[in-house]
């Protein structure tokens, strides 16, 4: 069945959600994931959607545009046209990075194309100015082959103009210290193995 | 996907309040090593500690850069040497000794825990040639660490040993008394130990443990009381003693789950066992890592006052509390060290006389760790310092 990856922004209003997926449901999609945010007063959402059949990427946009339009939002509609043609994400283990500094125009900029030029994927990220003090958080994907301080050490290497300090983490010490469930443990390098065991 | 508040909040506890891993602790049993012929027995110890503990500075370093939390101390325990040296007279107790102390620098590792006899209900000739030995050993190696354990509950307490250990005390003292009597600093006389406590100078490798196995330390005085404060920072009204219990209780279980991943993580990278994590507040020097700093946070004015006791035993059993539910494998002394020469507020409040031995005696009495780096005037005899064990014990 057709897949697409829809995006609705507005201004943040009571009903958005409603308006949007009654105007899904209205053409049969099924919801297959969603993430949505508020950032300083502005709706941000992000579908993916399935249909029983093929409607075009602007009928989609109507539709949503139509039923919602006291909302005045804007929309983008993207066939998912092929599995096989969704963008490789490069495989690694999920770290969480942590930036902090003086806040300057190009810090993102500067730090997106650090990660990119050694084959770091950000798959999440959150960045926010309180006062002048820039903080950004991330979770990436870091190839097996780097470790985490020679990301963190590139990282304030192109944040020395900017006074940043790095952090590079792996994500279990955040789940371990937030959540109630067991500790869980990354895929661990066993060189000696069970050697140890038997002396 | 992970909050930012989360990040940043376990992030905080890490650069600005000090949170780290205290030790990694490698518990090691000696007891396939035993041998009549002590060149034998000093191999078989040097080869095992060497099989075992090879790579863990390494594991350790790898770890602390995958979470970036700094593992502040690598450290060995070994089965009480009161056993492994069944037989052997005092030159052999102190090449055993001297053997621990170069495998130790060898496999980098900051202190060997171990040297240790357990004699509650009485002493072999072996424990009391250990227990004699003990001045020798410790003003002559650098990282050999040595313990007693003199009573249990079950046992009662060993008057005998207790008296030897004063004279010990006293002997050790005058032999380091060029490094400020450190060698006693190197000892721990317990009541009640345990056999899986990671830190120094009491960790041993008790009866019941595997062959190897991996403890962890953790401490974060200064996270405590960075939590007290902003507690009362944010309240308008001043908190209640349950909302501070409730503060301390949910960052103790941050704190736990710290040592937790990193002790599950070291152990399964060098395929032995995970056994514990003990989650003590343990002081530093350093101003704002310090268990008398929390008091002062929670409201006690002048530590060693009226109502110190209290809050102790309030920090404790909030600690010990969220430490249980993070973690089923919280272990070893779990208290808080009322350190007096390594925690500044502690050391502030003896000299302003606010703090006498007899209060730091019914402080310890509630902390689960006892009478801890006191300073005591070289002409104490040891019969006194014998006596002041004897009064400490019972409440161990």
């Amino acid at each position: 069945m057709p897949k697409y990856i829809i995006s609705v922004t507005a201004a943040d209003r009571v009903g958005i959600v409603y308006s949007v997926t009654g105007a899904l449901l209205d053409l049969g999609g099924n919801i297959l994931e969603l993430s949505q945010t508020v950032m300083r007063g502005y709706f941000t959402i992000i579908l993916e959607v399935e249909f029983p059949v093929t409607h075009s990427a602007s009928q989609l946009a109507d539709t949503i545009l139509d039923r919602g339009k006291r909302f005045d939002p804007q929309v983008l509609v993207t066939e998912v046209r092929n599995e096989s043609l969704k963008p490789a994400v490069p495989s690694g283990e999920r770290f969480i990075l942590t930036v902090l500094g003086d806040d300057a125009p190009g810090i993102i900029h500067g730090i997106a194309g650090c990660l990119a030029a050694h084959g770091v994927n950000i798959v999440d990220l959150h960045a926010r100015l309180d006062a002048a003090r820039f903080s950004m958080v991330m979770e990436a994907m870091i190839p097996q082959d780097l470790t985490p301080e020679t990301i963190r050490s590139e990282l304030e290497r192109c944040g020395r103009d900017n006074k940043i300090e790095a952090y590079v983490q792996h994500e279990n010490i955040f789940l371990a210290t937030t959540e109630p469930g067991p500790v869980r443990v990354g895929p661990a390098v066993r060189t000696q193995g069970d050697a140890l065991a038997s002396h | 996907m992970h909050r930012t508040e989360d990040v940043l909040a376990t992030l905080s506890m890490i650069r600005q309040y000090k949170l780290d891993v205290r030790t990694v602790t490698m518990g090691i049993d000696l007891q396939p090593c035993a041998a009549p012929d002590l060149s034998t027995l000093c191999d078989r110890i040097r080869e095992r500690l060497v099989h075992y503990s090879g790579r863990l500075r390494a594991v350790c370093r790898e770890v602390e850069g995958r979470y970036g939390i700094p593992i502040v101390n690598r450290r060995i325990a070994v089965s009480p040497i009161g056993w492994v040296a069944a037989g052997q007279r005092t030159e052999g107790l102190l090449a055993i000794a001297r053997t621990l102390d170069a495998v130790a620098a060898e496999v980098g590792v900051d202190l060997v825990g171990g040297f240790s006899a357990l004699v509650q209900k009485g002493w072999t000739e072996a424990e009391r040639r250990l227990i004699a030995s003990l001045p020798e050993v410790l003003s002559t190696t650098e990282r050999v660490c040595a313990s007693v354990n003199v009573g249990t509950t079950a046992a009662g307490i060993n008057m005998d040993a207790i008296l030897a250990l004063g004279h010990v005390l006293k002997e050790t003292a005058e032999r380091t008394r060029d490094h400020d009597g450190f060698g006693c600093a190197k000892l721990v006389i317990f009541a009640n130990a345990p056999s899986d406590n990671p830190f120094m100078a009491g960790a041993f490798h008790g009866p019941g443990e595997p062959d190897c196995v991996i403890n962890i330390g953790v401490s974060g005085p200064g996270v405590v009381k960075a939590a007290v404060e902003d507690l009362v920072t944010h309240s308008h009204t001043g908190p209640t003693l349950g909302d501070i219990a409730e503060e301390i209780k949910s960052t103790a279980f941050r704190v736990t789950r710290v040592g937790e991943l990193i002790g599950r993580e070291v152990a399964a990278r060098l395929g032995v066992s995970f056994g514990i994590v003990d989650l003590s507040l343990a002081p530093t020097p350093q101003v704002g890592d310090s268990v008398g700093e929390i008091l002062q946070a929670m409201g006690v004015v002048r530590i060693g006052a009226p109502g110190s006791t209290a809050a102790l035993a309030l920090l404790n059993d909030a600690v010990k509390k969220g430490g249980s539910f993070a973690s089923s494998s919280v272990g070893g002394l779990s208290g808080a060290f009322v350190a007096v020469s390594e925690d500044a507020a502690l050391a502030r409040a003896v000299e302003a006389g606010d703090l006498t031995l007899a209060k730091l005696e019914a402080m310890t009495a509630v902390c689960s760790v006892g009478l801890d780096m006191i300073a005591v005037p070289g002409e104490t005899d040891a019969e006194t310092l014998a006596a002041l064990i004897a009064d400490r014990s019972p409440s161990a």
